[in-house]
């Protein structure tokens, strides 16, 4: 083992480059895939953080909840499900509103206050108790939804809403969102569409009754109402089409960084061994055995995929840290890091097989041959 | 340099990994450039189908054709600006779309408009509809009926229009009042009013520049917000985001076109360095040998793009119709110069270690 090391000690420069190529792309991954983790949260926090464990889109809709729509008729006939312990209307729409500094776009999420629907996520303050109260993202405070703050709805008598809390993870489609009433929901849609003569939930939020099956439940809703699809929470999150979007491109991405380390990692140690062809030859010559020139060369491959693990993680975090908070928070998260690591390591091994097989193959009596450069 | 060639032809198997990874990386490249412009084009259609100078959207509606209105007090407004040569009306409505004979229910943007442009003719009767060609592949058929939104208002196929989806929705192109009631029908909650839109398109007169019409225009209704075509394709929601992350991508991956072929090559010089010694002591020149690396490394990345490009082909075809990539001859030829760019690049990257080889080690002569 210690010749191993003993050679990247004296090679630093050329392992310190590999490393550092191996930590840029550990840190791409790593930070692709904390910043995929703030986008989803950004885009589905609102529903994935209520308490709603099922929620009913119009089967149209295809799990979009700005194209979902329940006419009175599917609502009255989701409540009267067998199972259905309880079941409440939630509204969502996009508005323009006024805030004391500028105009921005905030996402409503309109719901029975103390009932199916509500934020589970509060840090500061409180949740609305009466019309015309709301809990906002956190991550919006300084952008005038801060505990205290008014906001305006633009429209025909849209109505103001103070903000009385403060819930993470609370965003929908990146955008500024709070949750208010859902009479207070009927007035902003009322304000921005004057000529509706009704206003229609977008989704109903279903509680199962005790011991009845989650499952089970959404699709005895589906088969008894026509036109709806229920879903569980996680399936809302996973079947949203931004949240799909993002995941297979994300997917593509990942993939190819995870290729590209295959590559970079064999390529380069095969470079190495062809290099070492004379030396290693002379130590099969001498005795050394091939498991012990693989055990060196596993020692190296991991030194180097160590270190530029580290170089790679570290740099994220660091990143992370002092990110400034955007529109879209950077969230490394742990359970991931280790999958990446572990990935990482497994595929250096894999990238490191062509090499490894090469050493196998170095035949002692080309020491006595030639120059061994043949293997 | 004909050593090269003919190493090429005689020893393909020597080239058979970088090869391979190339192509790889190409068909990578390809997918990617594909996605990329399937997701802007098939966004952003319904915008650039109109042959619009500029788009005139109510001011609170923060470039928001969902929530802007504009009525025809607004388009008497417009009209009025010097420099305003045609004004027609644009409306767009998300809805499903059910397909005789299709389990399956399609996504659908119906859009209600005026003008004809270069890819719209003329509006067709009520009740009709020109549709996006991509639909095609959800398995609508000229001449069928289609039903859209749960309210199911019917909407005949009568002939087929190209790149005019939105949002990735496919276009259904209907003429005003059609879509005033497809709207109205299926989304009770938010109606659109006798001679409403979402937007006014704006043709100049020619005589304007684009940013002066939309500064006049802004300043005569006091109550818009203008863009020009371009602005009005970039504030679709995430297309910027879109571009930007994917264009990255793309651009790491030409990097790494030109890193694996660069250690490609370096590893084959190493191999090969007392052949090169050889080849330098019988009057053979650096200049030559390196000559013989760009060459093999071309014809590699050009072979290797022919492969990636024939099995992009072949992965066109058995993409379901839900994944909007979308394969343009521009974005082909741009990776083909890429690809190309970064192999001759990563093959140079022998050059230090092949001028530094002494030809008298040759001979044992060498340090």
């Amino acid at each position: 083992m210690l010749l191993a090391l003993r050679e990247v000690i004296r090679a630093k420069a050329r392992f310190a480059l590999l490393s550092g190529a191996v930590g840029l792309l550990v840190f791409l991954i790593v930070f692709q895939q904390a910043l995929f983790g703030g986008l989803i949260t950004s885009f589905i926090g609102a529903v994935e953080n209520q308490d709603a464990p099922i929620l009913v889109f119009n089967d149209q809709a295809r799990s979009n909840v700005e194209g979902s729509f329940l006419l009175p008729a599917q609502a009255e006939a989701i409540s009267r499900v067998d199972g259905v312990a309880d079941s409440r209307l939630i509204g969502q729409n996009t508005f323009t509103v006024a805030t004391a500094s500028a105009p921005e776009d905030a996402v409503l999420f309109g719901y029975t206050l103390g009932e199916l629907g509500e934020p589970r996520t509060l840090r500061d303050g409180r949740l609305p108790l009466g019309p015309n109260e709301a809990v906002a993202s956190a991550a919006d405070a300084d952008k005038g939804f801060d505990i205290g703050d008014t906001i305006e709805i633009l429209g025909d008598d849209g109505p103001t809403v103070t903000i009385v809390g403060l819930g993470e993870d609370l965003r929908w489609s990146v955008a500024p969102t709070l949750f208010v009433s859902y009479e207070t929901f009927e007035a902003a849609q009322a304000a921005v569409n004057p000529d509706a003569t009704v206003v229609l939930p977008s989704l109903v939020a279903v509680r199962p009754a005790d011991g009845v099956d989650i499952d089970t439940l959404t699709d005895t809703i589906d088969a008894q109402v026509d036109g709806v699809e229920a879903l569980t929470n996680a399936e809302a999150v996973a079947q949203n089409p931004g949240v799909q979007g993002v995941s297979s491109s994300i997917t593509i991405i990942l993939a190819l960084a995870f290729v590209v380390v295959i590559l970079v990692v064999g390529f380069f140690f095969l470079i190495l061994t062809v290099q070492k062809a004379k030396p290693l030859t002379l130590l099969r010559a001498i005795g050394s055995p091939s498991s012990y020139l693989v055990r060196n060369l596993i020692v190296q491959i991991a030194v180097v995929m160590t270190a530029g693990i580290v170089i790679g993680v570290g740099s994220a975090l660091l990143v992370a840290a002092v990110s400034p908070t955007g529109d879209v928070p950077i969230e490394v998260e742990v359970g991931s890091v280790i999958t990446t690591v572990v990935a990482l390591f497994v595929l250096a091994m894999i990238g490191g097989a062509v090499s490894i097989r090469r050493v196998l193959r170095i035949d002692p009596i080309r020491a006595t041959a030639d120059s061994g450069r043949t293997l | 340099m004909k050593i090269a060639v003919l190493e090429l032809v005689r020893r393909p198997g020597r080239f058979v990994v970088v090869g391979g990874a190339l192509t790889l990386l190409t068909l990578l490249l390809l997918f990617l450039g594909g996605l990329l412009d399937g997701l802007f084009l098939n966004s952003t259609g319904a915008i650039r189908a109109n042959d619009a100078d500029a788009l005139v959207f109510s001011d609170d509606a923060r470039q928001s054709f969902l929530r802007s209105t504009v009525d025809d007090d607004v388009r008497a407004e417009i009209l009025a600006v010097d420099g305003v040569g045609e004004v027609g009306g644009l409306g767009l409505s998300l809805l499903g779309v059910a397909i005789p004979g299709e389990r399956e229910i399609a996504d659908g943007a119906v859009a209600g408009y005026e003008l004809a442009s270069g890819a719209l003719p003329a509006p067709p009767s009520p009740g009709q509809a020109y549709a996006d060609r991509r639909l095609e592949k959800f398995g609508a058929r000229l001449g069928q009926t289609v039903l859209v939104g749960p309210a199911e208002v019917p909407l005949e196929l009568i002939g087929w229009v190209e790149d005019t989806n939105y949002l990735l929705q496919n276009g259904l192109w209907v003429e005003p009042d059609t879509w005033r009631s497809v709207q109205t029908t299926n989304r009770p909650d938010a109606p659109v009013g006798a001679g409403e839109f979402q937007t006014f398109i704006v043709r100049s007169t020619g005589t304007i520049e684009t940013d002066e019409l939309i500064a006049r225009i802004d300043s005569a209704t006091g109550r818009t917000e203008t863009l020009s075509e371009n602005d009005a394709v970039f504030a679709v929601p995430g297309i910027t985001e879109q571009n930007a992350t994917f264009t990255a991508v793309i651009g790491v991956t030409i990097f790494v076109t030109g890193l694996v072929v660069a250690l490609f090559f370096a590893l084959l010089t190493i191999e090969r360095q007392g052949l090169y010694a050889l080849l330098k002591a019988i009057g053979g020149s650096s200049r030559t040998l390196v000559a013989g690396v760009v060459v093999q490394s071309l014809a590699v990345a050009l072979g290797a793009y022919l492969l990636g490009a024939l099995l992009t082909a072949g992965l066109a075809q058995i993409l379901p119709p839900s994944v909007p990539a979308q394969f343009e001859l521009g974005r082909a030829a741009i990776t083909l110069v890429a690809v190309t760019a970064a192999a001759v690049a990563g093959g140079l990257i022998s050059f230090r270690r092949i001028t530094r080889i002494d030809p008298a080690t040759a001979i044992g002569a060498g340090a």
